[in-house]
């Protein structure tokens, strides 16, 4: 039974010329689940990606049963008709029309008439449920169906369209223990059916319930792969961060001063529950977690992007009632969000104007002083070492990292004392990393102001926060001190192997 | 005015659409000239800047609401609204001055009931202008019994056929000085700095604190008053106030925004250059008219120049 189904050997990608994926060689058998493991920016979605056909591979091959396949004409929809289906959350599904209407989505099938014939859409529809066992109506509409449902739906649809490869990213995600328990059912019938399955997962207990082999991937590189049931958590913590030496960066220790910010009990339903924190003046509070864990819809929230359910919010021991953008940055909070081009920057106007909006958000009064205007902007320009050929130029022509830059600028200058980063050097290139790490360095030195620095990157967290709390699933699950913290037993408290608080934490 | 604002007018001129938008002008100037002996005399070239000081007028209002990546469907029927409303006032009080205030009033109320519909009942400013279109043009029939309003006296009628000095027209001194003003909201208020940011990216300006219902309400009460402005140019220019009057002109003033090269998304554009595009909008018509073209075409033109203003700033956009 255990034949091998595909074979992806010697895979090498990288965009803008930055290797994401080195030499990597990944087997998965017939009947099999075949687990993929590893850091944000392993590479793990871009194997995933290569197999799918949405991006195309430097070099390499692709054996699909032995044969190889053409990868230069390799896409999406030579992919599926191979038999490769990717699970993404409810990706494929048009939440409007009916189940049925979904399954036959891709070929209706025809009436005598030339017309869609409805009778055999809902038997085949009932056949495909059967497969599942989904118990669900063909007439509902895919968007009553719990999120659950919708992806045995997508199970369903694959296993119709005779999928010989169902890829699962973070499948269990979004749905209950209960729900997950009927996902393993069926992930456990299909296999027996020999289709082979590529799991994603940061659930550790998950991936023993459920896998076979676990391939772990580090930096680009296929760092090991072994059968579950050999497999310690140490040593795949150990694999997956690596056995790097920490590089302490920091010279100074900062001496934290008064309180400036704290969070009491903040909840939203089905996001985070109970979280409570403090940042004091000069100190970088560091917020980690997985991907998922939280940490975006609490920054969200924290500063009233979005509704929170309950939970006070103090800025500078002063209670806020309604922490609405507005209010928070009327109290001297900034937060550069996760998704900055979407949502931090006025692409199509001019460096200064974005620079300076927030200043004259604060102000009141009717007209600009343009010559002011134009000196704060190039003061921050210039200090920030933003690399722009004018005051005037379109945001949108910036670089990444300048992007970040202006950003910060804007915060800076009206004088933010509390600044949320979520994610700032995501997608930045390394140098201009450096540089934000200084800025927001330089922002809390004189021990006036503080940051709640948001990432799931566990070295930049380490060598840039002087505290670090640590979120899972929705909650704090620990607090820890970074000096002599390596990024294994981080990595363990971010996996949920590991809570609580790990050094006498001072507060 | 300042020397820094002597060169940002000066670099307007020199960008990309706005200039050649200024050339294409010159151009159909000079080929009208040839084509009719009619085109180019003195009286003709004030019947240009005359009629085109109403699209102008309408269109500085649009180019707010455009610049901030809306939308106003309906300065046609305020326009019209607000020219019954000053009628009205005009005959209950026989004051030139109220029938003012009242046409200005109507013109601030309508835009104020669009940008209150797109905050509080959080429509887009495509469906709220769009009901006002309908609502604007419904109450100027119904309150004028769909009868126009005639008799209108001299100090009135001045406004949109006096001369000063004997020869420049009223009308367009009052859109060289609205405009002027407005270049100047545009670029030295909080509130034109809040509007372009608002147009280029509603979610950060939101996230820096700005609030946004009092510039959203400004924009459309600005919009909603050049109406009412170009309104009473119309009727004192006519002697009438009509409640059809209006219809079909958002097109021309949408049209000669984006003509002026305003983005569709919103953020970028400037307010002379719209100017041009009403010019050049005018002059089409004009020439249309001259060349002995009927009237009905017209409508087919104007449609089309605004797919292609807009088809050319997409290509703009694609390189």
């Amino acid at each position: 039974m255990l034949s091998e189904l595909l074979y992806m050997e010697n895979i090498c990608k990288s965009f803008f010329g930055v290797p994401v994926l080195k030499n990597v060689s990944f087997r998965l058998r017939h009947g099999e689940v075949h687990v993929l493991l590893g850091e944000n920016g392993a590479g793990k979605s871009t194997l995933i990606k290569i197999l799918s056909g949405a991006y195309t591979l430097d070099s390499g091959k692709i054996f699909l049963e032995g044969q190889e396949i053409d990868t230069s004409t390799y896409n999406p929809e030579t992919a599926s008709r191979m038999g490769i289906a990717t699970i993404y959350q409810n990706f494929h599904l048009v939440p409007h029309l009916t189940v049925a209407e979904n399954i036959s989505l891709s070929s209706f099938p025809i009436s005598r008439m030339r017309l869609i014939n409805w009778p055999a859409v809902r038997a085949f529809a009932e056949k495909a449920l059967q497969l599942v066992q989904l118990n669900v109506e063909p007439n509902t509409r895919v968007k009553d169906l719990t999120t659950s449902q919708q992806q045995m739906l997508e199970i369903a649809m694959a296993l119709v369209q005779k999928a010989k490869i169902i890829i699962m990213d973070e499948p269990t995600a979004a749905i209950s223990r209960r729900e997950t328990e009927t996902l393993f059912q069926i992930i456990r019938r299909v296999r027996s059916q020999g289709v082979g399955i590529i799991y994603i997962s940061h659930k550790l207990e998950e991936i023993k319930e459920i896998g076979d082999t676990i391939t772990i991937l580090r930096d680009g590189e296929q760092v090991g792969t072994m059968p579950v049931q050999d497999v310690n958590m140490d040593q795949v913590v150990n694999l997956m961060t690596g056995k790097e030496i920490r590089t302490e960066q920091r010279h100074v220790k900062r001496v934290p001063g008064a309180e400036l910010f704290r969070c009491e009990g903040l909840s939203v339903t089905g996001k985070f529950s109970n979280i409570s924190f403090a940042v004091r003046r000069g100190e970088i509070l560091g917020l980690t977690g997985l991907v998922g864990a939280g940490k975006t819809e609490l920054a969200r929230a924290i500063f009233g992007v979005d509704r929170l359910e309950k939970g006070k919010i103090f800025v500078n021991g002063k209670l806020l009632r309604h922490n609405t953008p507005r209010a928070m940055v009327e109290e001297g909070v900034g937060y550069i969000p996760e998704d900055r081009d979407v949502s931090g920057l006025c692409m199509n106007r001019p460096v200064r104007d974005n620079i300076t909006i927030v200043s004259h958000a604060k102000r009141r009064g009717i007209g600009l002083d343009l010559r002011r205007d134009t000196q704060e902007a190039r003061s921050f320009v210039e200090r920030l070492q933003i690399r722009t050929d004018s005051l005037e130029r379109q945001v949108k022509y910036l670089s990444g990292g300048n992007k970040q830059k202006v950003i910060l600028a804007k915060w800076f200058q009206a004088h933010c004392q509390f600044l949320i980063l979520d994610e700032p050097t995501i997608g930045i290139d390394v140098g201009a990393r450096q540089e934000i790490y200084r800025l927001i360095d330089d922002f809390v030195k004189d021990g006036e102001r503080g940051v709640l620095f948001i990432s799931s990157d566990l070295s930049e967290i380490l060598n840039v926060t002087d505290r670090i709390v640590v979120m899972v699933r929705g909650r704090i699950t620990a607090e820890l001190e970074p000096t002599g913290l390596t990024k294994q037993e981080l990595m363990s408290y971010c996996l949920g192997l590991k809570n609580g608080v790990s050094h006498e934490v001072p507060l | 005015m300042n020397k820094d604002a002597l060169r940002t007018l000066l670099t307007f001129i020199s960008r990309q659409q706005s200039l050649s938008m200024f050339f294409i002008l010159l151009i159909m100037w000079i080929v009208l000239a040839f084509l009719s002996p009619y085109f180019l005399t003195i009286n003709n070239i004030f019947e240009i800047t005359l009629q085109s000081a109403v699209i102008a007028l309408l269109a500085a209002g649009e180019s707010f609401v455009i610049f901030s990546g809306g939308i106003d469907l309906s300065v046609g029927s305020v326009f019209a609204f607000s020219a019954i409303v000053g009628g009205l006032g005009l005959v209950a009080t026989r004051s030139v001055l109220f029938s003012l205030l009242a046409s200005l009033g109507g013109g601030l109320f309508a835009g104020f009931c669009n940008g209150s519909a797109i905050i509080k009942l959080k429509i887009p400013p495509f469906v709220a202008t769009l009901g006002m279109m309908g609502i604007a043009r419904g109450l100027a029939l119904i309150l004028s019994r769909g009868i126009p309003i005639y008799g209108l006296p001299r100090e009135y009628m001045w406004i949109g056929q006096g001369r000063v000095l004997g020869i420049v027209p009223v009308p367009t001194i009052i859109v060289l000085v609205l405009f002027t003003v407005m270049f100047f909201v545009l670029r030295n208020t909080r509130f034109g700095r809040f509007t372009y940011a608002l147009g280029s990216n509603a979610e950060a300006t939101r996230l820096s604190g700005v609030k946004i219902p009092p510039v959203m309400l400004g924009i459309y009460m600005i919009s909603g008053a050049f109406a009412a402005v170009a309104a009473v140019i119309e009727s004192a220019r006519l002697g009438t106030m009509q409640p059809a009057s209006g219809s079909g002109y958002e097109l021309l003033a949408i049209g000669s925004v984006f003509i002026g090269g305003a983005s569709i998304y919103g953020g970028e554009g400037n307010i002379f250059a719209s100017l041009i595009g009403a010019l050049i909008v005018t002059t089409i018509r004009n020439g249309l008219n001259i060349l002995g073209v009927s009237a009905f075409y017209q409508y087919v033109v104007n449609g089309l120049i605004i797919i292609f203003a807009v088809a050319a700033d997409q290509s703009r956009r694609a390189r």
